[in-house]
């Protein structure tokens, strides 16, 4: 029962290891870079997915949640504590190990907030921002919802771009690296281009098993409940305002963590990320990959984003992630890959054995 | 749903970026990258830049390339976005290997990829303004865009001409308003004149006599107004009707014929400082730019059928820097980085370049030339 249910955590693993085995045997390792970038996008995306696809609370607010991540660790961390050494708070904060003293790109030396400290900082803030504007906004439904998530992300945007202290128009830059445990550190270093990779990819792993478990549980099946019909929901015992609250805390906590590491590993954070149109692809992606679905989030996720940055749609990005949008709405409100789509797929796959094993080969068929 | 199905996904999602990825080798060419924001907020940066260089180049291999060596331009759209800039700039360094990137359109993407540039060896030629980029002076990193601060100074020294000692500034609520209102603070102020009054409207503002008026009590001898927005028509209507005869300055911003139309008969005597591209007629037939801002104005005119811009020059003047150190050191990177650092006298839309190690902008004040309205025309300002 377990085995099987992890088994397509463990398909997950494999093709992560496959990947970077092909792009570093191909000579290629830099394809690693962009698949980082989405893989922690993806953890954006798969927060929504529980969100909306779930539980049925629309939310064009997520890359503020995102931005709040990003920015809270770009502040804390680019702030030289140097000079304020010797005040009490900063010694306080040296001698209980929460600074980093480095040399920047110009051989000057600073003493800056660990990452460690930002992480923290950032996660409880964005859960408190999410928690307090959830009580109010998630009573709206609908059209509503999505109206005043708007105005979360349109408020946060314009909060970044503002102000003197996120840098405005520019946003931030020289963003020290992120050293987590054992040597390793988040940092776009081409030479730690691997270990960044596989960062990200334990990060996404770690998220899907968890929403995997939380979509399993009773509080899933609460969730899809709400989906269902809130009145329903609520008439058979469901705490309807609890539970929403909760997964709408949770993925605003996972687009803040996806923003702190991104952050440091892109070096720089500036206000696009905050952005409405990235709150939109996010919600196309989610929508493409088929709503209630995590493991169609997971792939078009990581599909979109990468052609994205890689600058396959050129000049054309906004459009495509809005014709997505468009198209599958129109003609696959179930998402593209929602496996009806595939049945054909699968009905040949399952033709191919059948005639396989009616030829007498050895049914060794795990798989089916 | 059943797991078949999954890892049929998971691996068409596997190897389809490799797919895509695999790439046609290219031949015995140049490889410049350029990082343009073409769409997105910075577009009227972006979109000339990227006009500029695409003609450049073809230009530059319908002549048989530099050398016999032919140029291959790759365009990345970054939409202003630093992530994607981030992102284009790995790719362009480590995949295409390219000999330099041209832009960001932006300050915050250049400071961005500026250390990615450094680590890999890769020359940036910035086509944004913030001083900062080349301030401190990094191994890799130059920039073609006049710095803010020449336009302050620049005004300043007309000031101190004219014998004025006290001014009022009024600045727009927008980036660029905020960042004049600090450059021309501290000109003033290194210049030794007294700023009475500072004050902030909104972008949006249509009417401003309130923040004149008290500019006018303050009895100023000049007012500087700085921004890009429909205000800079305002504000010379507005003192006109309080009766205010302060002489009144503007930034660069105003180089747009049609501020000055709007602003009809107010408008006369505004003084502004701006490049040299929109009064490359009335310049002297012997100035070193003369030949240049013509020749780029004729080529983009009547290749796009709009008017040239000062940005779309930065990108010309990053593609003759360029032109100019391949000249002397081929394809060898490390070298034409030191031949930029040798470039003298160099003339480009944005001024006469000078480079050497401690200067990667090359341009001074002398960039900028102070320019008046005169019969609803732009002249050269003469005392």
């Amino acid at each position: 029962m377990a085995m099987k249910k992890y088994s397509p955590v463990l398909a997950l693993v494999i093709c992560v290891i496959i990947l970077q085995a092909i792009a570093s045997l191909a000579g290629r390792e830099y394809y690693l870079t962009q698949l980082t970038m989405s893989a922690y996008y993806c953890l954006v995306i798969l927060g929504l997915t529980v969100l909306m696809g779930y539980t049925g609370q629309i939310s064009l607010g997520h890359a503020a949640f995102f931005a709040m991540g990003g920015y809270t660790t770009a502040v804390m961390t680019t702030r030289n504590l140097i000079e304020m050494q010797g005040s009490a708070a900063v010694d306080l904060a040296v001698r209980l190990g929460l600074t980093v003293t480095e040399k920047n790109a110009y051989g000057v030396e600073i003493l800056h907030l660990s990452p460690w400290v930002s992480l923290v900082t950032a996660v409880c803030l964005t859960a408190a921002v999410a928690f307090f504007i959830g009580i109010p906004i998630l009573k709206l439904k609908g059209h509503y919802l999505a109206m005043a998530t708007l105005g979360f992300g349109i408020i946060i945007y314009r909060i970044v771009l503002g102000s003197r202290i996120f840098g405005e128009a520019d946003g931030i830059s020289d963003i020290p690296q992120f050293a987590l445990a054992g040597g390793l550190a988040v940092s776009g270093d081409p030479a730690l281009r691997v270990q960044n990779y596989y960062i990200a990819a334990v990060l996404v792993v770690a998220g899907v098993v968890l929403l995997m478990n939380l979509v399993d549980s009773r509080v899933g099946r609460a969730l899809r409940s709400i989906h269902g019909s809130e009145e329903a929901a609520n008439a058979m015992g469901v705490n309807v305002a609890r539970y929403k609250l909760l997964v709408f805390v949770l993925s605003a906590v996972f687009a803040c963590i996806a923003g702190v590491f991104l952050t440091h590993f892109n070096g720089g954070v500036g206000p696009s990320e905050a952005d409405v149109m990235k709150s939109v692809s996010y919600l196309a992606i989610v929508a493409v990959g088929g709503m209630a679905n995590l493991w169609g989030a997971l792939v078009m996720g990581i599909l979109l984003n990468y052609l994205s940055l890689r600058g396959y749609f050129g000049s054309y990005d906004e459009f495509v992630f809005g014709s997505i949008l468009i198209v599958i709405m129109l003609f696959f409100p179930n998402g593209l890959l929602k496996m009806e789509n595939f049945r054909w797929l699968s009905d040949a796959a399952a033709r191919v054995i059948n005639s396989y094993r009616a030829r007498g080969g050895e049914g060794k068929d795990g798989l089916s | 749903m059943s797991l078949n199905k999954i890892i049929v996904s998971l691996l068409c999602a596997t190897l389809l970026p490799v797919a895509i990825s695999c790439k046609k080798k290219s031949g015995d060419s140049i490889k410049i990258g350029a990082i343009f924001s073409v769409t997105g907020p910075a577009s009227f940066l972006g979109a000339p830049e990227e006009k500029t260089a695409r003609m450049m180049v073809d230009e530059i291999n319908a002549r048989g390339g530099i050398d016999g060596k032919t140029l291959e331009l790759i365009v990345k759209d970054s939409a202003g976005s630093p992530e994607k800039a981030i992102s284009f700039a790995k790719q362009l360094i480590e995949e295409e290997k390219v000999y330099a990137i041209i832009g960001p359109s932006t300050s915050g993407e250049t400071m961005k990829i500026k250390g990615i540039c450094e680590e890999g060896k890769t020359i940036l030629i910035s086509c944004a303004a913030a001083e900062v980029i080349t301030n401190p002076v990094t191994k890799y990193t130059f920039k073609v865009a006049q710095n803010d601060s020449f336009g302050a100074q620049k005004i300043c020294e007309v000031m101190k001409k004219k014998g004025i000692r006290s001014i009022g500034i009024v600045t727009s609520n927008d980036g660029y308003g905020i960042a004049g209102k600090e450059q021309m603070e501290k000109a003033a102020a290194k210049n030794g004149i007294a700023v009475l009054i500072s004050e902030v409207y909104d972008k949006k503002a249509t009417d401003l006599t309130g923040v004149l008026t008290k500019l006018k009590a303050k009895n100023v001898q000049a007012v500087v107004n700085w921004s890009i927005v429909p205000a800079q028509s305002i504000v010379p209507k507005n003192m006109k009707q309080l009766n205010m005869d302060a002489q009144l300055f503007q930034s660069s911003g105003f180089g747009n014929i049609k501020y000055a139309k709007e602003a009809g008969e107010a408008g006369e005597g505004i003084i502004f400082p701006c490049g040299r591209l929109l009064i490359a007629e009335a310049l002297p037939d012997n100035h070193p730019q003369k030949a240049l801002l013509m020749k780029y104005k004729k080529d983009y005119e009547s290749k796009y059928g709009e008017d040239a811009s000062t940005f779309g020059g930065h990108a010309y003047d990053a593609l003759i820097i360029l032109e100019e150190a391949i000249k002397k050191a081929g394809a060898d990177r490390e070298k034409a980085r030191d031949a930029i650092e040798n470039i003298k006298d160099l003339p480009g839309v944005g001024g006469v370049y000078n480079f050497s190690p401690a200067d990667h902008l090359g341009l001074d004040i002398n960039a900028f030339d102070m320019l008046t309205v005169r019969d609803g025309k732009f002249v050269r300002y003469t005392e």
